[in-house]
Order: C-alpha cells, then structure tokens, then sequence
C-alpha cells in the first residue's frame, strides 16, 4: 500500500515535470533571486550602489593590466621562491649539522656501546634513520617557508588573479584556469598541489590538473638542480658569471617544466581526455589583509607538517633498502653494485649512468635523498676514497669536493644536463603516486600520472644526449 | 658498446616513433581501424538492422535485403545472416522479400533508440562535446548500454521526455511523446514559437543547421517569408534560411502576448564602462554549466558590468550582483542582454 | 539607519561568559548538532574557528572547504557538535559539495543551521539562504564581514531582515570575534526553542511551477505528514534529484526524517 503510493509521487513528479518541460530551473533561480531583491531592497541601504571599494578595484587594476599583470606575477614567484631556497640554506645547515654530524656519530657510538650487532647497527642507523633525517633536513625548512608564504598570498585574494590572468593559456591547453593555482602549489609539493585540485568543479579539468602537476618542479627537486647547475654549469662559463649561469639554468629547468605542462595538458585534451571546458567560473573575491600569525600558524600545522610526516613515512624503508642494497652481496659484488652494472649500458642511451637510475628507482620515495644516495653509490663503485662507507649516505660540505667525487665517477658536462632534465622529468615521489591515488580513486590514472612523465624523462634526455654526441 | 652511433640510434628512434604517431594518431591511425572494424560485431549489425527498420516502418517505408544492406553499408553475407538469425529469433520476419519486424523486434529496436536519445542527452547535459559530436558517439554507446544502465541513466538525467535534438525519448515501456509543432516554413509573418524539434536527417541540412547555430528551446519570431528565403529572429539574432532548411525546424506557436525581445545583444560585447540588463541564459548552454550561472546570479533582469579586463583578452571579470566573477568569452556569449 | 545588534529578539538573556567552553574537535557526546552553511568566501571557516576555538585553514578562495570538518563547543552546560559544510552557492545543483551540503541539512538533522553571509553581498548571498529556508525551520542568519560592509559604507537593518527572513540575524565580524557571544546565545536559544523561527517561503515562482508544486507537496503530506520540508521535496522530485528517489523507493525516507 505504502510503496503503491510512494510510486504514484514519483510518477507523478514525472507527469509534472514533464508538463513544466526545461525550465524549471530557469523559473526557480530567477524567482529565488527575486524574492532576494525585494528583502534587500527594504534591509539594505548602500551608499556607492554597487560599486567595489576604491582600494580593491585600484589593486585588481594593476595586478590584471596588461603592463604590470604578467611582469607582477613572475616577481612574486620569483621572489617566494628566492626566499624559500636562500632562507632555507641556514636552517637546513643547522638541522643537517645536527641530525647528521652530532646525533649519527651519537647514536652510533651507542650502539657500539651496547654491542648492537654490526648488521642491526648498519640497517637502523646508517639505512633507516639517515633517510629521515636527511628529509627532515633538506624538506623542512623550504617547506615551512614556501607554504606559509604562499598561503599569505593566499588569504590576501592574490591567487584568484594568477588563475585569471593565466586562464587563457590554460584555456589553449584544454584545461581550467584554476590549474595555475595547483601548479603553483606544486611548486612547493606536488602531493599538496595534487590536493589543492579539488577546487577545480569538473572531473576531466581536474584530472588534468592533477596528471601535469609533477611537472611544478617541487622542494625536493630544487636543491638537486642547484647543486647540480653550480657544479657542472657554473664550470664552463667564467668564474665572476657562474652565479648568474646555474641559476639561469636552475630557472630554465623551471620554465620548461612550466612548458612541458602546458604540452602534456594540451595534448591529454586532445586524446584521451578528450572534450571542452565544461564550466568555468572564477569568483575574484575581495583583498583581505590577512592575519600574519594564524596564518603562518596554520600553514605549517595543516600542510607542513603533513607533508613532512608523510615524507618520512615513505623515506625511511626507502633508507633501509639503500643499505640493504649496498651491503648484501651476490657473489663478489653488493647488490647495488650489480643493478648499477646491468643499468650501465642502458643508461649510457640517455646520457645517464647506471648510479643515477638506481638512485632514482630506490629514491622514488623521497627526492630528497637522491643527491646522497648518487654520491654514496658513486664512491661504492669507483672505490675512491672519501664518504662514509657502504650504504651511509653523505653530502660534502663544498659543491666542489662533490663535483670531484662525481667527475671521478665519469660525469660530465652531459651528465650534468641530463640529470637536471630527468630530475624534472621523472616519475612523482611515492607520497604524491599514493595522494594521486586517494584523490582520483583510480588505479588507471595513477599508473598514467607516474609512468607518463618517466618516458616523457627518457625521450628526452636521450633526444639530448644523441644531438649532444653528434655535435659537440 | 663499439658499434654505438648517436645518428643511427636517432635515426632508429624517429622511426619508432613514426610507427607509434601511425598507429595511434587520433581518427585515422591504424589502431583505431583495427580496433573500429572489430567492433563492428554480429550484436551491433543486429541491432543497427532494428534500427533501420523501425525508422522506415515507422514512415511507412518497407525494406528488402537490398535495401537494409545498401542503407547499413556492411558486408552483405553479414547482413543476410544477421536477418536469417534474427528470424530464428523472432525478432524479424519475411513478408515475400520485404523484411519487417515483429512486436519483440520492434521493441528491441525502441530500446535501442532509447538507450541512444538518453546517452546524446546525457553528452548535451553533462559533458562538454562539440554538439557534432553526440551523434556519433550514441551510435556507438547505444550497444553498449544494458538495459539496466540505460534505466540508471534515464533516473540521473531525470526521465527527460526530449534528446537535444527535440526528438521524444522512448519510456521502458515504450511509449513517447507525440511533438505537436509547425514547421517554421509553415508559419506566417509575426508568428512567436519556441523551437521544439530540430531534425536530424539528412545529413547535409542537419549540419548547415548547426552551422547556423540554432537551437533547440529558444523563441523565434517569423520576421519575412517569401519563396526563396524565411527570415526569422532569435536571441537577438537575424537567420535567413533556404525553405527547405526551415521545413525541418519545427516550432510551437506561442500565444499572442508573450513578450519576445528584440535588440539582444550578447554579453561578450559588452565594454568597459557600460551597464547592461540581463534577458536571459541562451538555450543552447545546457545542463549543469547553464545552472551554475544562474547559481551565480546570471538571472533575468540583473544589472551587469564589466569588472576587470584580462592581459590576454579573455576571460573577463564581470560585476554582477555585487560580486566579480570572471567568464570565457564563449560562456559570456550565450549569455543574453540589453544596453 | 543604524546598525542595531541583537535584532531578533530585543528582549534575549545574555551572553554568559562563563558558561563558554571551546572544545575543538572533542565531539564525543554532544546534545545538539548544528550545521554551518554558507556561499563561499563569506568568511564561514572563520566563524567555525571562533566557535570551536579549532584552527582549521581558512583561505581566500572560493571552495577551500571541500570535506566537512566537525568541532565543539559547550555553552551553559550543553554541549553542541559544530559541522562545517562545504560552501556552495546554491543547493539546486548536482555536484558534489553541493550535495554533500544539501543531504546534510535535510537528513543530517541539525538542531540548528547557521547560514553565514557575506553582509556586504547580501542578495547575491540570500540565494542559498532561501533555499536552506525551504528546507529547515530552525536557522540563525550570521551577518559575517560587517567590517567589510562598513569600510563599503553598506548599511543593513537587521531588525526588518529578521522579519522578512523569518529567523533571528546576528551580525558579527568573525575576523575580530566580534559577535560571537551573541551568535552563541541565539544558537542556543533556537536550540532550546526559546526562539521560534517562521521561516520565508519563496513566493515569485511562475503559476504552473507553483501549482506542481502545492499538488506534489500535497501527495508527499499524505504520505509523510509530519514532514517540515515537503514542499522543497517536491522542488527536488520536479528537479529529478536520483538521492531522494532512491530514498523514497526504497523506505530509508522514512526513517531519515522522523
């Protein structure tokens, strides 16, 4: 009886629904915003009608003209992120000093005090705990000044205008405006500019979003290429211009990143994400200045700090397969030394060598050890002296003393360009494949996020290293 | 690593990469042939037999083998097969050489129009293809779709009578709405109608209908006919069409009194400085991105302005309801006002 | 005009600071549930940190809240669990936060829902609160960003928006936690029922629409005749919305609203 008179409701919803035909909705919105105006009209008494305030409209002024617009955006960038790598240096030479030089030697000479097996001592300290404290090193201190800064601009209303005066370039690319807002976010952490996509409304702009974000080169990813560019691509170019050279190909790597994202976007919008914008609509919301402390509070509780925790999560197994590798050996050769053996050849194609693959492939969790990592493989198989033994990762104190360990390992100029490429270009660190995962909920586009810029890496570092060859 | 040369190993991998761009290229690579052809299975000939057959029946045309197999373009043996297995089945039967279908044969068929019309609404609705497109990508669905899924679809889209084209979605019993309309070539000077039903055969008209972008929904007044041309206003727009053309526009006609508004302009042109009345959404923004505007207050009589202009042209911010809110040019477009 | 506080009733007991307890996310056992609704970009995350004494990030674009996030408080020994929806510009449509919003507010059954706007957008901002109207009676109206709508020389008399909303207004300035006690004692006063609301009811709906609607209203009466809402199932039903057929098919109606 009950369900006989529940599906006469629903039909005959059907039955009126079909007598009003399409524009219910229309009816509806527009008599809701009606009766919204005649309250207002008695409630509300404004003095400069409808009018935005003097202040706002002069500021959205100049940070959307066509002088200052584009200028204005690439400083503030430029200058966050200057900010974030200088103002990293200090804090992150203090928390290496003392993870590194005063709690390792620590926790190492207790551990022989309590005659802690050699085995045991190796795979905990020099494998497990290296690796988190490394990321906690390098990791934290850019973090906790990039997200807070970015935040500030953030709740001041900034973003919105980036993702306005960028959307059209987006809009070329098949995607959404919004995008420039996760890219930027990725800037500081691609699993946190994975996150940030949910403020893009349409499923397939969204999936975009998230596929291209690895190509934001992130936190980790910087230090690398400054090392690398102040080694090899200071080197060439005269002493009083090298500053100005590595950090121009420091910002170079950056752009085509920026490039390569607008590429892979375009052409996922042309394939197998195929179709236009469903809807776009960007609210410019008002300046407000925002609350300096709360807001660098916050920052560092809500994203900092879990990113870090989820950074160290996946780091540390990642230390313990490192010492594993080095120290168990197959034969006469540890196992490190036999997968960098059977990666020569292979990575010879790319102008790469086997140290750096199998770097990468154990540092898929972390980006940030792979420098260590690089250089503790290095001396493991060239056997010249210096590091600190079989699998305990190391980093100099000068670029240069590391510049020499890495030429003795056959690097050169090539080396040098090709690592910065595929540090850009190279599958996303675990922490952002597992955000990707939760985020789309889908296996398929996951795997294409993580292998797809692995392959975009090898084409072109082997594209470089061909054309290389054949003309220099 | 001796017989290593940079200009051979490019050389190889230009062509690998040639044969991948041949396979995979969009349309017309190899891929998709291999991948089409296949596709084309004993289920799908079937049912697109059905089809066939029950838009002739329905115009009172009677098919022969030759003529399924001439209409289809398939291989003819797999026609004859398809019918010779279908008339086992009960869905089909011969009536001399006439082929026709039976009471379950027709009801496969409006199935499979059912499943097809839901799924172009679905595409109008809810996704952002080219209005080209919705055709096409139901002629494939509509085999994929089970009858469970077209059901769930019809629920989540809300049993709509109509598919964008105006043309009536069969129910799951079978039943559809009659369209009780005039052909615009049948209509008299002054006459104010909504555009009900736009068809879709043949071909070349359906698509200079396109192109003139007209559409489903919106008010036409009739402004001049003669025997060459009928001239007609819509959205603010004037469209000259062949008499042909408009014989497959069908309108109802409206009651006298109903307002219809001249002068509409679009609101992508509107300049700095202006201020403008908003008529109305045109019908040709559907589903949820013409709900979001109205969300956002794009309604029928709220003042708008230009807010902010943008460094590349587009998208421009626009003051509305006191709030700026910026748009693409295309969405701005169907967006209907007055100076 | 002058801006007068405390519109809804001249008459309310007062804020007792003492009575206050902030309980960030320690919801274990509450006694009332109350939803926090609102556009985006009104500042809504805000108010829910001022309440729950949480620090939940706020950001200055829309759609940062795209998960609820939950909070308490405790207010003259009554301890009340605070939901923070997602913001959304309207209840009509069908994407996600959207929905999440909307089945909250009608099956989540809050004890009360506080719709936060934007003072300086009011009628762009009405929008969604007429329609959360449609759907609950018990509602405060949290005129947040009064600061702003002073530096836009905008005025606002709540006294005549109570009355033609229906529901009590609190104007407050989340930013300063201004207005806040006053916010908390009207919640608690419509959670008690010292405040009894009447909520509007949207009235310029085209004839035939509102005729569809008062026949389906009806029918759903019959059926459910304790129902507060009815007319704003039949909108849904009209609209086609799959959630509440589905509901209604299979009985779990029922059960969501007695």
């Amino acid at each position: 009886m009950k369900q006989k008179n529940i599906d006469n409701i629903i039909a005959l919803s059907n039955d009126l629904r079909w007598q009003i035909g399409d524009e219910f909705h229309d009816n509806l919105a527009e008599g809701i915003y009606a009766d919204a105006a005649e309250i207002v009209k008695g409630a509300v008494h404004k003095e400069n009608g409808n009018k935005r305030l003097r202040l706002d409209a002069k500021i959205d002024k100049i940070v959307t003209s066509k002088v200052w617009g584009f200028p204005l955006m690439f400083l503030i960038l430029a200058f966050v992120l200057w900010l974030t790598i200088i103002g990293a240096n200090y804090p992150s030479a203090m928390l290496a000093e003392l993870l590194l030089n005063t709690v390792h030697p620590a926790l190492k000479s207790f551990a022989s005090s309590v005659g802690m097996p050699w085995w045991l001592d190796g795979f905990l300290i020099d494998g497990v705990y290296l690796a988190v404290a490394w990321v906690i090193a390098v990791m934290l201190p850019p973090m906790a000044i990039f997200f807070p800064l970015f935040t500030l601009l953030e709740d001041f209303g900034y973003l919105p205008r980036i993702a306005f005066n960028l959307d059209h370039l987006f809009k070329l690319s098949g995607a959404h405006g919004k995008q420039a807002l996760t890219m930027s976010m990725g800037f500081g952490c691609n699993a946190a500019g994975v996150v940030a996509t949910r403020i893009i409304d349409s499923p397939r702009e969204r999936l975009i979003a998230i596929i291209t974000n690895n190509f934001s080169l992130c936190n980790g990813r910087w230090p690398t290429q400054i090392l690398i560019a102040t080694i090899f691509i200071g080197a060439v170019v005269p002493s009083s211009m090298s500053g100005i050279a590595s950090l121009g190909a420091v910002i170079g790597v950056a752009v085509l990143g920026i490039c390569f994202m607008f590429l892979t976007s375009w052409a996922l919008s042309k394939t197998v994400l195929k179709g236009e914008v469903s809807t776009f609509n960007l609210e410019l919301p008002p300046y407000r200045p925002p609350r300096f402390w709360k807001t660098i509070y916050t920052s560092i509780i809500d994203r900092t700090l879990i990113v870090l925790w989820r950074a160290i999560v996946f780091a540390a197994p990642a230390g313990a397969v490192i010492w594993l590798i080095s120290n168990i050996h197959i034969g006469d050769l540890s196992i490190a030394a036999w997968m960098i053996d059977s990666f020569d050849g292979f990575a010879f194609l790319f102008g790469l060598n086997g140290v750096i693959l199998v770097a990468y492939i154990v540092a898929i969790p972390a980006n940030e050890i792979v420098i260590p990592t690089i250089l503790m493989l290095t001396v493991l198989v060239t056997g010249i002296s210096g590091g600190e033994g079989a699998g305990v990762m190391f980093e100099l104190e000068s670029a240069s003393a590391t510049g020499d360990i890495l030429r003795a390992g056959g690097w050169t100029l090539l080396t040098a360009v090709n690592l910065m490429l595929f540090s850009l270009l190279h599958n996303p660190c675990s922490t952002t494949i597992y955000t990707i995962y939760k985020e789309t909920k889908s296996t398929k586009w996951t795997v294409i996020a993580s292998i797809l810029p692995v392959i975009m890496g090898f084409v072109v570092t082997f594209l470089v290293a061909q054309i290389w060859r054949l003309f220099l | 690593m001796n017989t290593y040369n940079p200009l051979i190993a490019l050389l190889i991998f230009l062509g690998l990469s040639l044969l991948g761009y041949l396979f995979f290229r969009p349309n017309r690579g190899w891929y998709w042939f291999i991948k089409n052809s296949s596709r084309a299975t004993d289920k799908v000939i079937a049912e697109d037999i059905l089809k066939r057959l029950y838009h002739n029946e329905n115009a009172s045309n009677f098919l022969n083998i030759n003529d399924v197999v001439r209409t289809l373009k398939q291989d003819e043996q797999m026609v004859v097969e398809s019918i010779n297995k279908m008339t086992t089945l009960g869905l089909v039967k011969m009536e001399g050489d006439i082929v026709r279908l039976t009471k379950s044969g027709s009801d496969y068929a409006l199935r499979i129009i059912r499943a097809h019309r839901l799924w172009e609404r679905y595409l109008a609705e809810k996704t952002g293809f080219n209005k080209s497109e919705w055709h096409q990508r139901a002629e494939r669905k509509e085999h994929e779709l089970t009858m469970d899924d077209t059901n769930l679809l019809a629920n989540t889209l809300g049993n709509p009578q109509f598919d964008p084209h105006g043309d009536p979605i069969p129910t799951i019993s079978g039943k559809m709405a009659k369209l009780k309309g005039v052909p615009v070539s049948d209509l008299k000077v002054n006459t104010i109608g909504r555009i009900i039903h736009i068809k879709d055969k043949p071909d070349i008209i359906y698509k200079q209908i396109l192109a003139e972008n007209i559409h489903i929904g919106s008010i036409i007044r009739i402004v001049e006919k003669s025997s060459e041309r009928i001239v007609f206003h819509s959205e603010g727009e004037a469209f000259k069409l062949a008499p042909i053309m408009a014989g497959n526009i069908t309108v109802s006609v409206l009651e006298k009194d109903v307002a219809f508004e001249e002068d509409v302009l679009r609101l992508n042109i509107l300049k700095e400085n202006e201020m403008a009345k908003i008529i109305g959404i045109s019908k040709e923004l559907r589903g949820e991105s013409r709900r979001r505007l109205l969300d956002l207050g794009f309604v029928k009589g709220a003042e708008v302005s230009i807010d902010l202009l943008n460094p590349l042209g587009e998208p421009k911010a626009y003051l509305i309801k006191g709030t700026s809110i910026a748009l693409r040019n295309n969405q701005a477009s169907k967006i209907l006002i007055k100076k | 005009m002058e801006v007068k506080p405390k519109s809804a009733c001249e008459s309310c007991a007062h804020f007792n600071e003492a009575g206050l307890k902030k309980l960030g996310v320690n919801t274990t056992a509450y006694d009332h549930v109350i939803a926090l609704a609102g556009n985006p970009n009104t500042g809504k995350s805000t108010v829910f940190n001022a309440l729950t004494g949480l620090r939940q990030h706020t950001g200055n674009w829309p759609g940062k809240t795209v998960t609820r996030a939950e909070g308490g408080f405790e207010y003259n020994k009554e301890k009340y669990k605070l939901v923070d929806l997602p913001g959304t510009y309207s209840l009509l449509s069908t994407s996600e936060d959207e929905e999440v919003a909307r089945n909250f507010i009608l099956f989540g059954r809050p004890t009360v829902t506080v719709i936060v706007v934007d003072a300086s957008r009011l009628e762009r901002n009405l929008n969604l609160v007429l329609q959360i109207l449609e759907i609950t009676d018990r509602a405060v109206l949290c005129l947040n960003l009064m600061d702003e709508a002073k530096r836009n020389k905008i005025e606002i008399d709540t006294r005549s928006l109570a009355r033609d909303l229906g529901i009590p207004v609190v104007p407050t300035s989340a930013r300063f936690n201004e207005g806040i006690p006053e916010l908390i004692q009207t919640i608690s006063e419509v959670a008690s029922g010292a405040i009894v609301c009447r909520p509007h009811r949207i009235k310029n709906i085209p004839k035939n629409i509102e005729n569809a609607v008062e026949e389906l209203s009806e029918e759903i009466k019959k059926e459910y005749p304790d129902i507060p809402n009815s007319r704003w199932i039949a909108f849904r039903l009209l609209e086609g919305d799959q959630h509440i057929i589905e509901l209604l098919k299979s009985g779990e109606f029922e059960e969501y609203i007695s």
